[in-house]
């Protein structure tokens, strides 16, 4: 009896006690017991006080991982480009109303021509509302998708092979075709029997199709391409049926290939280039008049002071054949060996952006000049600290490169160390008297 | 045949119960519960059971047995084994001298405790809240350094308690006078940030600012206490607290610099008489002055006493369903030590009453004692209205 008291007294007094149990802190009661406020400063840091080697490498990605074809000439006076396609495999069967009406699989299927459709890219695609015509070739020397350039159709190890024509050449030509941007964004070539019958085989490395532009002045980019082939099946060899055939490798040659810049920051093209800097926050910090109106000078920064850190970029105009014609986005990663440039293991992203760092295309070509903040806060942190939350130690090297590699054959270019908008640091400190107790 | 008192049993599982809440729920449970915290080194905490709280007493001079700290010479009066916890929830509204209002609720646990009976005494160990320094306190600004005007949150968090660790002895002195003294050690910590946020995400990708701090706080303090009945009906009870000062030591990456606080040294004084078979009569004092702290420390708050009174009845008689629940009220006035603004007060009415669940004799085998208490803290701008109860639960063995 008294053990059931004593069990439901103590029952009926728990929730009272736990009721509270939502442990709350007053809040506000004034200025009084608020320690000192703190200070918040920004400094910009001239290049030669935080960074040093900078250095432009290129050749990461190929053309062929872009997934696009870019064609152009004499673009700027200066850029020609031609687009390879190769074809996946063509339907070996088709599904075919017969005679008495059945559907049944014919797999003896005639290819008596085709027509190959371009899906043009209008943004990256630089003649506007104008017509331009284009070539549609087929090539007659093998090729490799990845390596192919220019000059060479094939240029792996130990295997350097030149066009017989530069440029993917020879070529036969195939047909034709003006695309105006005001009809469509689509452009549609005649493909003859013949050349559906080369294509048909993708082991064969010399097969495949070149585009080229006949319109000097304009370089185009095309988003994708099919190849609608005109099929007779042996079901009922009075009727004609559309296939597709999709494309298996596509990539682009240009020429000529930029040089990397002696005085700037280059990041993007195709393949990409990326700028690499060695960097260090400044442990003191004394000699700016505005910091030092406001904070004790020198001053020694320590980790938590910085609340902000970016590497500020000024904006060049890119080589014109070059400019990008649409955004741009950056990417900063830490280089975990310098000394194995140009094959040293990144890091991971410093932009808290998936996308990147975003700049408009107008910076790299009607109005440079822009100033571009690239934030590394935390990076900063660990830098300043020689080590980062886990231990390990920072690196000291930053590579500025693009989101996706390759994402264009355009490219950003910046004004580089010396020059007027040479790259500079911006910090913006928060300093304050340490807390104590009361 | 006479009914079997409880076996120890259930006084042993209560005990046991008790001793496994001592050893996880500790006293660091301690949280805010006065605007007052912010000032120095906050509100001191008072270690004493439901029924002191029914009382308005401050920790000495009840008849019976008692289990505080405060009153080492009641602990000689336990004669078997005993565990105490006390647990002790509160609902406040406050007013801040700028105007502004609010409510904040909390739970704490101001008394653990076990004592066993030992070389004719009793020992015992028990483990205390001593001050209580948590609160919040948030500013906003606006700062332009160059990128346009900032609105910046700057938030000041404070979090933290001291507690006592006591370790005791007491013995009945003949048949009317028990003594008994107290090694206690305080410990605790306190971590003090500032943090100051800049706009929200979608308008700033400034990082927010933290400096903090982190100290330990240790100390030790001895206590000396008698209990006296004067006569069948009366008894007296004194107690002295001496502590050493108190160090607060700042840990590795603390950048704010080490301190050590004057403690004062207190004093209480209580009796209680029973007026009649069913009216007992309690008053206590405490002497307890803070003033020696203001030159240890910084900033605006002011260093005061804690100096007060209380008193008290009980219808020890009164019954409800047959069993016998003693029904308490009290009234109690202390200083409030740390203001910003001289003469902190705090009033308290209470009420309560008393279960005696399992019994032997005289002896309370396990028991109940529930305190409501309605109080009022004024001083410096503040006003701070509270419902407190507290609720001790006490188990003994034979």
């Amino acid at each position: 009896m008294r053990r059931r008291a004593l069990f439901v007294t103590l029952s009926c007094l728990a929730p009272v006690v736990f009721v509270a149990c939502e442990e709350q802190t007053p809040v506000g009661i004034g200025p009084g017991p608020l320690p000192g406020e703190p200070v918040s400063v920004e400094v910009t840091i001239p290049w030669s006080d935080f960074a040093s080697a900078l250095e432009v490498f290129g050749g990461y990605g190929s053309p062929e991982d872009l997934g696009q074809g870019v064609i152009a000439r004499q673009f700027e006076a200066l850029l020609d480009a031609r687009s390879l396609l190769r074809f996946q495999e063509y339907p070996d069967t088709a599904s075919v109303r017969d005679s008495t009406g059945t559907i049944r699989e014919d797999s003896d299927l005639t290819y008596v021509g085709g027509r190959l459709v371009l899906l043009m890219d209008t943004i990256a695609s630089t003649n506007g509302a104008t017509p331009v015509a284009l070539a549609l070739g087929r090539t007659t020397t093998e090729w490799d998708a990845t390596t192919a350039s220019w000059d060479f159709a094939v240029d792996t190890i130990n295997d350097r092979r030149p066009w017989g024509e530069l440029g993917g050449g020879p070529a036969l030509e195939v047909d034709t075709a003006v695309w105006d941007p005001a009809a469509g964004d689509t452009v549609v070539f005649q493909v003859d029997s013949t050349t559906i019958a080369e294509w048909s085989n993708p082991s064969d490395l010399s097969t495949g199709a070149r585009i080229e532009l006949l319109d000097p002045g304009f370089r185009t980019q095309f988003r994708g391409a099919t190849l609608r082939l005109d099929a007779r099946p042996s079901l009922r060899p009075d009727t004609i049926i559309e296939l597709l055939a999709f494309v298996g490798d596509v990539t682009f040659l240009y020429t000529p290939f930029p040089t990397p810049p002696t005085d700037g920051v280059r990041i993007g093209g195709a393949p990409s280039w990326r700028t690499i800097l060695d960097l260090a926050i400044p442990e003191v910090i004394d000699g700016d008049p505005e910091f030092c109106a406001v904070v004790e000078c020198p001053h020694t920064v320590v980790p938590g002071e910085i609340s902000f850190a970016a590497l500020r970029l000024t904006t060049r105009a890119s080589e014109a054949a070059f400019q990008p014609t649409d955004s741009i986005r950056l990417d900063v990663r830490p280089v975990l060996d310098r000394s194995a440039m140009p094959k040293s293991p990144l890091g991971p992203s410093l932009v808290e952006s998936d996308l990147g760092r975003a700049v408009p295309a107008d910076a790299f070509g009607a109005t440079p000049g822009q100033e571009i903040e690239i934030p590394f806060t935390a990076f900063a942190r660990d830098l300043l600290r020689g080590f980062d939350e886990d231990g390990n130690p920072t690196p000291g090297t930053l590579a500025l490169l693009s989101v996706i590699e390759p994402f264009s054959i355009s490219f950003a270019s910046f004004d580089g160390p010396g020059s007027g908008g040479e790259p500079v640091l911006t910090l913006v400190l928060t300093i304050g008297p340490p807390v104590e107790l009361p | 045949m006479m009914p079997r008192a409880p076996s120890i049993g259930v006084a042993a599982i209560v005990a046991a119960a008790l001793v496994s809440v001592v050893t996880f729920v500790a006293p660091a449970e301690a949280h805010a519960q006065s605007l007052y915290n912010a000032a120095g080194l906050g509100v001191p905490l008072e270690a004493v059971d439901g029924r002191a709280r029914a009382l308005g007493n401050l920790g000495i001079g009840l008849g019976g047995g008692a289990f505080m700290p405060t009153d080492p010479g009641a602990l000689g009066r336990l004669r078997v084994s005993t565990g105490i916890m006390a647990a002790q929830p509160t609902w406040m509204d406050f007013r801040t001298p700028a105007g502004a209002t609010g409510s904040v609720q909390g739970t704490r646990f101001p008394l653990l405790g076990i004592a066993y009976p030992i070389l004719g005494g009793m020992m015992s160990v028990q483990i205390g809240s001593y001050l209580d320094q948590n609160y919040e306190v948030q500013r906003t600004n606006t700062v332009d350094f160059g990128r346009g005007p900032i609105e910046t949150a700057d938030d000041f968090r404070q979090d933290g308690s001291i507690s006592n660790l006591n370790l005791g002895y007491a013995r009945m002195i003949g048949d009317a006078l028990s003594a008994g003294i107290t090694v206690g050690r305080y410990a605790g910590s306190l971590d003090r940030s500032l943090t100051r946020t800049y706009g929200d995400e979608e308008t700033t990708d400034v990082d927010s600012y933290v400096e903090s701090g982190t100290w330990s706080y240790e100390a030790w303090a001895f206590t000396a206490g008698v209990s006296a009945d004067l006569s069948s009906r009366a008894r007296v009870a004194v107690s002295v607290q001496a502590p050493t000062e108190l160090d607060a030591e700042g840990e590795a990456e603390t950048r704010g610099s080490d301190r050590t606080y004057s403690l004062p040294v207190q004093y209480r004084a209580g009796a209680s008489v029973t007026v009649s078979p069913a009216l007992v009569v309690s008053a206590s004092v405490l002497l307890a002055d803070w003033s020696d702290v203001q030159r240890d420390l910084q900033g605006a708050a002011l260093a005061g006493d804690q100096n007060g009174y209380g008193i008290g009845v009980e219808l020890s008689r009164a019954r409800f369903f047959g069993r016998t629940v003693p029904l308490r009220l009290g009234f109690r006035e202390t200083g409030i030590p740390f203001t910003f603004d001289p003469d902190g007060t705090e009033r308290i009415i209470s009420g309560g009453l008393g279960l005696e669940l399992a019994t032997s004799g005289d002896v309370v085998l396990a028991g109940v004692d529930l305190a409501v208490e309605r109080g009022h803290r004024f001083g410096g701008g503040i006003n701070e209205k509270f419902w407190r109860a507290t609720i001790s639960l006490l188990a003994s063995g034979l």
